[in-house]
Parts: structure tokens; C-alpha cells; sequence
């Protein structure tokens, strides 16, 4: 059996989705982060998907996957630096008591 | 010559003096008005001999014309143009003495009003617009100085204006000699497209080569435009309420010069009427309505200035009957006589008015014995009012009666002298009402006669009125008219019907005699009369459904129109708060609506790509 695109695509996919329902669903922020870093490495895989399969000559996708990475490495370290500033200030990590943002 | 110029103009100044002075400043400067009247009055005299002697030739171009170029409409010259000629000869003097009569009787008529200035300032206006009238030489200069003289009138009746009655008799006034205005603006429209000129002397010659129809359709609009303006059947319904007004200037206004423009306007359009036998007909139909029921409504009036109002509104019918016969003498000879004779009756009945605080002739009586010299003169007013031999009233009537006869106008002739008793009947009724026996009403006694302001004009009215008959023939030959002595037949017949109306009148009113309330009451034709044949109805009908559509308009702009503006506004208050509600601040929320937003476009672009 042969593995093609389709496959990375479709585990793609449900990393995205996995991801998504975290984001949008988890009351803690350090579970949210989490859900951000799985759909982060869902595009990841997607780019080096498409970079074998759509161009194999060029590794432009490969690349691009490994900047992606560093970027999620520094973003998650913000992130987290966010969510401890937050716990000082809130005694909470929970994002339902997070509605300052009203109008 | 062209100080006749400053005839019309030194009313006009003070008026403008007037606009801008101070109430308190112009109170006390009535000497002004009067002084610039009389100036008037002084230069209306050379301004009348140099007219002398009149004839055809005078009437045709004047006498004297003065032009100011103001530029051009289309092809044709615009002009404003004064010229003198032996029908504004006469009518300058005629305006000029009834109205310095009229001011200096206001001066103890009017005294303590708060706003007396304002009335001398109104007053001068409108003598000044009379004479710009009379000495206009077109029809533009004519039609400016007619609507002038309509908002004087409209100021002066609704002088007392916290009387909800003198408010809305200004506003009827003005509104329905506004219908007549309309014909009349047409009229001069159809006059311009035809001639492409306003100047009579341009204009009239002209009347002949237009052929019936035009002559007929401006000939009819012009006579629209003057049944407005002198209260003739069927818009005669204004001048009865416009008694609310000012007695003095009742008595200038809506007796002497006004009212009368209307007769003016035909005498001077004549020669249009004469083109088309229509119009003619047409005023011997609505002078003759309108003398035959003015006469019957003024018989049954209790308030003493109706009475007389409704007499101005038959008499201006019997000038028109005079003009109708195409003798220009017979309608402006009476509009001459009657002047002078209404107007004293006027500032009679103002007199009598002025002692006994009331103006209804059930509470007056016994006047006779306290007031002897506005007694003498005001009979001497009624006497020519009814025709009696030898005041002016006889001379003028005599005149008309003459005309229709000569012109075998046999119907009109009827209507003229029933016409005639009736006026003689109606005038005796007020006359045995308020002059002899005791007072009915202890309320209303009086018994003090008038100062020398007040009854100086009436004296000298009266002498008028006694002397001015005798004019006739003279008046005629200034004016190119045809006139002559009364002749025996005519003129006792006349004199005769004149008594008859004397008798009936005293067999039902004399000695104290009320034979009205307990007979006539009840009957039907009484009923007609007394409720003005019901002619106020139809007008107050347009006017409910004029208000009623304007109800609805009104409703139509405050619920559709103010709602459909307000409807936007809060529709979007309540849509708002609405959305509000959304903005939990959460960001998860959001991020649902996004990813919400997101699937829909994905939807939306597939059903459309058709993936």
C-alpha cells in the first residue's frame, strides 16, 4: 500500500480539528496554548506534505515547516510568560472569568 | 406737473417713517398722517384743474404721464406708468377728502389705543396705495397698488386682533378677495400675450381687434378679479364680517374707496367690455344679484355696521348695473355720491357707536334727543341712501334707472328699483330703531354727543352729499358719459317706490312698533334672509374640506413620513441592543463566530463554485 498525499492531508485535518475544538472549548489557558500547538503542527504537516509531494525539487515547504516551528517555540514561550503574569494577577487561569473585553 | 407724483408718495413716506419708529415715538406724532394727508388733499386740487375740462379726448390719453422704463419682459417694454386723466382727477379728490375726514375723526375715535400709531401708519398706506391706484396708466402699477390695498384692509379689519371674530374676519377678507385676485392676475396674463404691453393706452384701443373670445375671457377675469375686490355676489360674504374692523376705517375702506376699485377697474376696462356683449351681460347679471340681495340681507341686520355693510354690498351691485349699460357715467357717478354719503353714514353710526358702547340697533333708541348734529347728518345720509329728492343718492340712482331704460335692460331695471324700496325700506328701519323715542336698554343711554373731531368730517360730508348732486351733468361731460336731468316720470317714479319703502318701513317700525320679531319670524322667506340665503355655507364647506385634507396631510407627514425617519432610528437602537448582547468579551465566543463566519463562506463558495 502505497502512502500518498491524501493521507497527510486527512491526519492534517484531524489534528486541525482536534485543535480547533481544544481551542474553542478548554476553560484553561494552558490548554488552549496546547490547542494552538496542535493546530500549528497540523499546517506543519500540511506544508511538508505539499513540499514532497507537489514539489520535490524545491524545499521550500521544508523549510518553511521548520521556521514555523521556531516561531511556535517562541510564541509558546510569550504565551505561557502571558498565562503566569495572568495567574498573579487573576489567582485564575480560567478564560470564563476573561470578559474584560466587553463593550 | 409732476408734483403729482408726491400725492401717492407723502402717505407712502410716513408710513415708512412709521414701519421704523418706536411704538411710544409714533404714538405721539399723529400730526404727521394728517399733515401728510392733507398735503395730498391740497396738491389733489391743481391736479384736478389741470384735468378741466375733461372730455373724450382727456379720458383716451390723460392728461398727464409720466414713464419709468424698468426694463423688458420677452419682446415687450416694461413700464411703470402714472397718468392723470379725468377718472383719476375725480377719484384723487374723492380719496383725499373721505380720507382726511377719516383721520381726523380717528383722532378722537381711536384715542387711547395702544397701537393708534400703527393704525395712522396702515391708514396712510392704504390711501396711499388708493391713489397710486387710481393714478396708475397700466395694469401692472394697477394690480401692485390692489393687493396693497388688500393687506391694509386685512391689517386694518383685524386691528383688534385678540377678537378671535376680527381675526377670522381678516382672514376670510383676505382669502376671498385672494379668489378674486387669481381671475384677475390671469386676466393680465392673457392681456400681456396678447398686446405684449400693460399701458392702458396701448391696451384698450387695442380691445377691438382681438375678436369676442379674448375680449370675453379677459373682459369676464377682470370682472372676477373685481367681484372679489367690491364684494359682489357670489364673494360678496367677506364684507359683512370685515365690520369687525375699525369703524373709521369701515368707513374709508370698505364704504368709500376700496370696495369701490372694484367698480374703477371695469369703468376703466370698458372698452374691453364693450367688445364682447357676454361680459356686459355678465356684470348687468352679477350687479343685479348682487344689488337685490345685499338690499334684502341689510333689511333684517340688527348690528347697525351691517346693515350698512350689506347696503355698500347692494349699492357697488347698482353701480355695476349702471356699467353694464356701457354709460361709464352711471356707475362712477354713484360710486361718487355714494363715497361721500356712505361714509358719513359710517362715521355716523361710529358716532352713535362711540357714545352708546353697543353696535346693535335693539339696544339703541331715543339717540335723536342727546346727539342733534350726528342726527341731522346722518339722516341726511340715509335721506340720499334712499334717493330722496333733491340729495346726491337721487341724482346717481336717477342716472342708472335712466340707462337701463334707454338700453331696454327692462329686467334689470325691475330689479334696480325694487332694489331701490328696499334700500328706502331698510334705511328707515335703522333709522326709526335708533333715532327717536326713549333708549331700550338703560345700559346703552349714552347721552353725550361726539367732540368737533368726530363730527367736523360728518358736517362736512353731509354738505357734500346735499350739494354734489346737482353735478351731474357737468360730472358726465368731465368724464365723456351721458347724462341728464331727472325727467318727471322717471324721476317721481323713483321717488315714489323710494316713499313706498319709507311707508311700509314706518307702518311696521314707527312709534316703538316691533312688528318683525312677532310676525316674520316664522316665516320661511325671513328664515332665507336672515341666514344670509345660506351663502356662507358652501364657503365654509370648501373651507372644512380644505382643513380636513390638510388634517390628512398633516397626518400623512407626522405618522408615514415622521415615522418612517424615526422608524430608522430605532430600528437601529433595538438592533443594536440587540448585537450588544454578543459582545460577551470572551474571546472564545468569538473565535466561535469566526470559525462560524468561515464555515458559511465555505458553504456559500461551494454551492456556488458547484465543487
Amino acid at each position: 500500500m502505497r502512502v500518498g498525499m491524501e493521507f497527510f492531508i486527512g491526519l492534517s485535518a484531524i489534528l486541525f480539528c482536534l485543535g480547533l475544538y481544544g481551542a474553542l472549548s478548554k476553560r484553561s489557558a494552558v490548554m488552549i496554548l496546547m490547542s494552538l500547538e496542535l493546530m500549528a503542527n497540523a499546517v506543519n504537516i500540511n506544508l511538508v506534505a505539499f513540499s514532497r509531494f507537489v514539489t520535490p525539487k524545491v524545499m521550500t515547504g521544508q523549510f518553511f515547516a521548520v521556521f514555523m516551528m521556531v516561531v511556535a517555540a517562541a510564541e509558546i514561550g510569550l504565551g505561557l510568560a502571558l498565562v503566569l503574569a495572568l495567574y498573579r494577577q487573576t489567582q485564575t487561569i480560567e478564560v470564563q472569568f476573561l470578559n474584560e473585553l466587553k463593550g | 406737473m409732476n408734483y403729482i407724483i408726491a400725492i401717492p408718495l407723502l402717505p407712502a413716506a410716513v408710513f415708512g417713517l412709521f414701519f421704523v419708529l418706536p411704538r411710544r415715538i409714533r404714538n405721539r406724532m399723529l400730526y404727521l398722517p394728517l399733515a401728510a394727508m392733507a398735503g395730498s388733499f391740497v396738491l389733489s386740487i391743481p391736479a384736478f384743474l389741470s384735468a378741466w375740462p375733461g372730455g373724450e379726448d382727456a379720458v383716451r390719453t390723460g392728461t398727464w404721464h409720466v414713464a419709468y422704463r424698468l426694463g423688458t419682459i420677452g419682446t415687450g417694454p416694461l413700464d411703470v406708468i402714472l397718468r392723470l386723466d379725468p377718472y383719476a382727477a375725480m377719484m384723487l379728490l374723492v380719496v383725499t377728502i373721505v380720507g382726511l375726514g377719516v383721520q381726523i375723526y380717528s383722532l378722537s375715535y381711536m384715542r387711547g389705543e395702544e397701537r393708534i400709531g400703527w393704525y395712522y401708519a396702515v391708514l396712510s398706506l392704504f390711501t396711499s396705495a388708493m391713489l397710486l391706484l387710481v393714478l396708475a396708466g397700466d395694469y401692472l402699477l394697477f394690480y401692485m397698488a390692489w393687493e396693497v390695498m388688500g393687506l391694509c384692509s386685512y391689517l386694518l379689519i383685524g386691528f383688534w386682533f385678540t377678537d378671535n371674530a376680527a381675526r377670522n374676519a381678516s382672514i376670510k377678507a383676505f382669502l376671498v378677495t385672494r379668489v378674486g385676485d387669481v381671475g384677475f392676475a390671469v386676466g393680465l396674463a392673457i392681456i400681456w400675450v396678447t398686446v405684449g404691453s400693460f399701458d392702458f393706452h396701448a391696451v384698450l384701443p387695442a380691445a377691438t381687434t382681438w375678436g369676442p373670445g379674448v375680449a370675453t375671457a379677459v373682459a369676464l377675469l377682470l370682472l372676477f378679479g373685481a367681484m372679489g375686490k367690491s364684494a359682489q355676489f357670489p364673494l360678496h360674504v367677506w364684507l359683512p364680517d370685515a365690520m369687525a374692523g375699525p369703524t373709521p376705517a369701515s368707513a374709508l375702506i370698505h364704504a368709500a374707496t376700496m370696495v369701490a376699485a372694484g367698480v374703477f377697474l371695469v369703468a376703466r376696462s370698458l372698452p374691453i367690455f364693450e367688445v364682447s356683449g357676454v361680459a356686459m351681460h355678465a356684470v348687468l347679471l352679477i350687479g343685479g344679484t348682487t344689488a337685490l340681495l345685499g338690499a334684502t340681507m341689510g333689511a333684517v341686520q340688527y348690528d347697525i355696521k351691517k346693515v350698512l355693510a350689506y347696503s355698500t354690498i347692494s349699492q357697488l351691485g347698482y353701480m355695476f348695473l349702471g356699467l353694464g349699460t356701457g354709460n361709464v357715467a352711471a356707475g362712477l357717478f354713484l360710486l361718487l355720491t355714494h363715497a361721500f354719503f356712505k361714509s358719513l353714514l359710517f362715521l355716523g353710526a361710529g358716532s352713535i357707536i362711540h357714545s352708546l358702547h353697543t353696535q346693535d340697533m335693539r339696544e339703541m333708541g331715543g339717540v335723536a334727543s342727546k346727539m342733534k348734529v350726528t342726527t341731522v347728518t346722518f339722516t341726511i345720509g340715509a335721506l340720499a341712501l334712499a334717493g330722496i329728492p333733491p340729495l346726491s343718492g337721487f341724482f346717481s340712482k336717477d342716472l342708472i334707472l335712466d340707462s337701463l331704460w334707454a338700453g331696454h335692460h327692462y329686467v334689470a331695471f325691475a330689479v334696480a328699483l325694487s332694489t331701490a324700496m328696499l334700500t328706502a325700506f331698510y334705511m328707515t328701519r335703522l333709522w326709526l330703531r335708533v333715532f327717536p323715542g326713549e333708549p331700550r336698554d338703560t345700559k346703552h343711554a349714552g347721552g353725550h354727543e361726539s367732540d368737533w373731531k368726530i363730527l367736523s368730517p360728518m358736517v362736512v360730508l353731509s354738505v357734500i352729499t346735499l350739494g354734489i348732486g346737482f353735478s351731474a351733468i357737468v360730472f358726465a361731460k368731465f368724464i365723456a358719459g351721458e347724462a341728464a336731468w331727472p325727467q318727471l316720470v322717471m324721476g317721481s317714479t323713483s321717488t315714489l317706490v323710494a316713499l313706498v319703502g319709507i311707508v311700509i318701513a314706518w307702518v311696521l317700525f314707527g312709534g316703538g312698533r316691533d312688528t318683525e320679531e312677532r310676525t316674520a319670524r316664522s316665516s320661511f322667506v325671513y328664515l332665507l334672509v336672515s341666514n344670509k340665503y345660506f351663502l356662507d355655507y358652501p364657503y365654509e364647506h370648501i373651507a372644512l374640506g380644505y382643513t380636513r385634507f390638510s388634517e390628512g396631510v398633516n397626518w400623512f407627514d407626522r405618522v408615514v413620513i415622521n415615522g418612517v425617519v424615526n422608524g430608522v432610528g430605532v430600528a437601529c437602537r433595538q438592533g443594536g441592543g440587540l448585537l450588544k448582547r454578543m459582545q460577551t468579551g470572551r474571546v472564545q465566543t468569538y473565535q466561535r463566530l469566526v470559525l462560524a463566519g468561515v464555515i458559511a463562506f465555505i458553504v456559500i463558495a461551494v454551492y456556488l463554485r458547484g465543487v
